[in-house]
């Protein structure tokens, strides 16, 4: 344990540091990455002399493996490009944008946010032909365009996002070694993960890890949680009507999907503490459990970008896996998925703007941070080989065999809802509140902002 | 007339209870940073920092190594636990499953099925016999060790050799100290002016200065930053020849830049004004008139007085507000996120520790502890050389 979790620090800091130096983690032509376009890119932009700045949501680790990308953009075109990441960012691009001093791109982990600013004219449209680019190269492309097209100040529909990074959600992090201890198999139904969060209960030990805290963005993991409920419990079409506020927020439907969530959340049985516990623990620390001697818990529903928190050295396929949260064999929903992902917007146009995101439709762009580990892209020209392991791999699986996919509710609803009214509703929630009271609040807001 | 000058008040045993009580409470929270910013984020979750100085029971998990020797008609695999989970100590007990670590006490010969066999010695020596050949990875062993208390310098050597630390350092500086000195400059006049000159609506911009304090700055962001921007397009407009017109935002785009060092000394600056200006009034209202109307007798200008009279006289109350807006900039993340540039060239410390060091690490308490300490380091600094400033008698020698 002490030695998975030592190294953590120093390699982080290492990875920091070599960027500084300035040379480039992947050399342009090695490794069996796609450099035709790349190269045929760099022949055709020259912007030196120019800058651009990105700002998004990704720190620390994230955006050591992210710089590794912006620095090939800079190195094909020549331009000064700068990435950097906030722990504010749903805040600070506000502020910013309001205030006429965005960066030219910036990273929106939520569409609902970009949505906002699109229709306040803060978002410029991206180039012509990206639409197209889109639909026909990501798989599933349409409904990427579509989740990118937003009305703009004057109520016209225009492409405002492109989608870079996606995230798979309905995932379950467990110990393989802990469970063969235990004989504990992986549920194949909902009905079974109860069962067996029941059995580690009996067996003295605590099913689930819980953590919403996550600065001012606290409270998200759990509306990803009734997210996933809602798809379990209720038919696509209800999810869609949900998301669109078609079905009030205060609807049986989703009551039920939040005290889904609240068994395992506000169960103390479940989650050591309980609620209480779980709303104050970061999420970024909350899988630190399934590694501790002994167990603090065994399972962790958490997005397909968790490993990039777990202690260093952790190996994701031996040290932990992964299994599909399963849907309820009772209810008949097919094995529905739930995803997200997060997406560039132009926010002060220029040229070395528009060459970042034609920069986007590149394979390399993917590819070099595929080979770093925690990224998953829908972009279809890629080479699948370069995902760092095996995990990455299984969840473009995943993906595949889903009878449902839907995006993440929270990110496609207003951004005062998604990213505000639903996140601290659901930390009352989880700390005690009635669903019913929560659910209320939050459709209030919702009837407030219409 | 207990309290007379010169006669000690009775009661003087219960204040001194009373203080040392106080600054035990204040202190103890800083201890326990300090302390705990020498240790690693296994030993600050295993155990409190009031626990550092004494060994202390972890409990850990490794595995044995892979390489088998024939002995009879089993394998045995012999090694050293300690090395092979890179910890030191002393082995109390022993186990195979993460439930039950140390399910063995140390010394026995443990069955562990299957014709396995493991036991293991305080040292940590172990001996694991399977009657198969071992293949892959080892026997995984959990195990209780007494661990002997360790520190570490490893959080501040995160902390002080992370990339761009150094420039973040000079950065907070730069945003620092002009932060400070303008808004007192600006303070010290006006707060003379309202004290100690005659003019129509002096009470009337009292008020003013008094209801300013309660406005909170996170009101003025917006308007503050879209002012600073279109400043700058002004400027862009007027100096610039290669200012380029941006028309989805109708700005100039130039060198000038809303978001920029000179930005967040005006925004510390107004933010800081309004207490600096009551503070230092109030403090020079309560100067002896007679000093002031001597040195209008003597033939004095205004000016004169203030810089001659005045300023030495505040010192005092200049060092004191010099100590709070120096903290207060120091340690502010939120004025530096919004009026800032974002990158590396304008990243001042707290943002990062917030950003670069704790985005993805938020709860490394070790590293935090010692972000902290780190950042306090200078505000300590300053507050113990000014101090002597404050305790020094403020009128002493100036009247008789």
């Amino acid at each position: 344990m002490k030695n998975l979790m030592g190294g953590a620090a120093a390699i982080a800091l290492m990875s920091g540091a070599a960027f500084a130096g300035g040379h480039l983690p992947i050399e342009p032509g090695s490794g069996d990455y796609d450099w035709t376009a790349y190269d045929e890119f760099a022949a055709n932009t020259d912007l030196s002399g120019q800058s651009l700045s990105i700002t998004g949501p990704w720190t620390g680790d994230e955006k050591a493996k992210f710089d590794a990308v912006v620095a090939l953009f800079a190195e094909a075109t020549g331009a000064e490009a700068e990435y950097s990441g906030s722990d504010s960012f749903e805040q600070d691009i506000v502020i910013a944008a309001e205030a006429g001093s965005a960066p030219n791109l910036a990273v929106f982990p939520q569409p609902g946010l970009a949505a906002d600013m699109a229709a306040r004219g803060q978002l410029s449209p991206l180039p012509e032909g990206t639409s197209e680019f889109v639909a026909e190269n990501f798989a599933a492309g349409q409904s990427w365009v579509d989740l990118g097209t937003y009305a703009n100040a004057s109520g016209e529909d225009e492409l405002f996002g492109m989608f870079y990074r996606v995230d798979l959600k309905s995932l379950v992090w467990y110990v393989p070694e802990a469970f063969e201890e235990n004989d504990y198999e992986i549920p194949e139904t909902m009905e079974e993960l109860i069962a067996l969060s029941d059995q580690i209960v009996e067996d003295g030990g605590t099913p689930w890890c819980i953590g919403l805290g996550s600065g001012a963005a606290t409270g998200w993991p759990a509306t990803d949680w009734v997210e996933d409920m809602m798809l379990r419990t209720q038919p696509p079409e209800v999810y869609d009507a949900w998301v669109a506020n078609e079905l009030s927020f205060d609807s049986p439907e989703v009551i039920g999907a939040i005290e889904a969530y609240g068994q395992f959340a506000r169960n103390e049985d479940y989650v050591a503490g309980g609620g209480e516990t779980a709303a104050s623990t970061d999420f970024r620390d909350s899988p630190n459990g399934l590694f501790e001697v002994p167990p603090a818990c065994y399972m962790h529903r958490q997005a397909s970008f968790i490993p990039a928190f777990f202690p260093e050295g952790t190996e994701v396929g031996e040290d932990v896996d992964f299994f599909y949260f399963p849907a309820f064999e009772g209810q008949d929903l097919g094995s529905p998925v739930l995803g997200a992902g997060t997406l560039f917007s132009i926010t002060n146009p220029s040229d070395t703007a528009n060459a970042f995101i034609e920069f986007l439709k590149l394979p390399i762009a993917h590819e070099a941070w595929m080979t770093q580990g925690g990224f998953l892209t829908a972009h279809g020209g890629v080479n699948a080989d370069l995902y760092a392991d095996d995990a990455l791999r299984g969840q473009a699986e995943i993906i595949q065999g889903a009878t449902t996919f839907r995006f993440d509710g929270s990110d496609l609803m207003p951004g005062e809802i998604g990213a505000g009214a639903f996140w601290t509703g659901m930390v009352d929630y989880t700390t005690g509140a009635s669903a019913e009271e929560v659910a209320a609040g939050i459709q209030e807001r919702w009837d407030a902002i219409k | 007339m207990d309290n007379i000058a010169g006669t000690k008040s009775s009661l003087g045993w219960a204040v001194n209870i009373a203080v040392v009580a106080m600054v035990l409470l204040w202190i103890i929270p800083t201890v326990g940073l300090l302390v705990s910013s020498f240790r690693d984020r296994d030993a600050i979750s295993a155990s409190g920092w009031w626990l550092a100085p004494f060994a202390t029971e972890q409990s850990y998990r490794a595995r044995a190594g892979a390489e088998g020797v024939p002995d009879g008609d089993a394998f045995v695999v012999t090694g050293n636990i300690f090395d092979e989970a890179g910890a030191t100590g002393s082995l109390s007990a022993f186990g195979v499953r993460g439930r039950a670590p140390g399910e063995f006490p140390v010394g026995t010969v443990a069955d562990l099925g299957d014709g396995e066999t493991l036991t293991m010695q305080a040292n940590g020596d172990y001996e694991f016999r399977t009657p198969e050949e071992p293949d892959g990875r080892g026997q995984r062993i959990y195990f209780l060790a007494e661990t002997p208390p360790d520190f570490t310098l490893e959080n501040y050597d995160t902390v002080l050799g992370a990339g761009g630390m150094a420039q973040a350092f000079i950065n907070t500086l730069t945003v620092t100290i002009p932060a400070t000195i303008i808004p007192i400059l600006v303070a010290a006049f006006a707060a003379y002016a309202l004290a100690w000159m005659e003019f129509p609506l002096r009470g009337v911009l009292i008020a003013l200065v008094v209801g300013l304090l309660v406005v909170p700055l996170q009101l003025a962001l917006v308007p503050l930053l879209s002012f600073h921007t279109q400043t700058a397009s002004f400027l862009n407009w007027l100096f610039d020849p290669d200012a380029i017109f941006n028309e989805t935002s109708d700005l100039w785009v130039g060198d000038y830049e809303g978001r920029s060092f000179v930005g967040v000394w005006l925004a510390h600056t107004g933010f800081g004004l309004p207490l600096a200006i009551y503070l230092l009034r109030n403090y020079m209202v309560g100067l002896p008139r007679d000093i002031i109307e001597n040195a209008r007798v003597d033939g004095a200008t205004e000016f004169q007085i203030f810089t001659k009279v005045i300023l030495p006289l505040s010192f005092p109350a200049l060092a004191s507000f010099a100590i709070f807006q120096f903290l207060w900039t120091w340690n502010d993340l939120l004025v530096a996120k919004v009026f800032l540039p974002d990158g590396d060239a304008a990243m001042v410390m707290t943002r990062k520790i917030a950003d670069d060091l704790l985005g993805s690490r938020g709860g490394d308490w070790g590293i935090l502890a010692g972000a902290a300490f780190v950042s306090i380091a200078v505000p300590l600094l300053v507050f113990f050389t000014m101090q002597r400033y404050l305790v020094r008698g403020l009128l002493a020698g100036s009247v008789k």
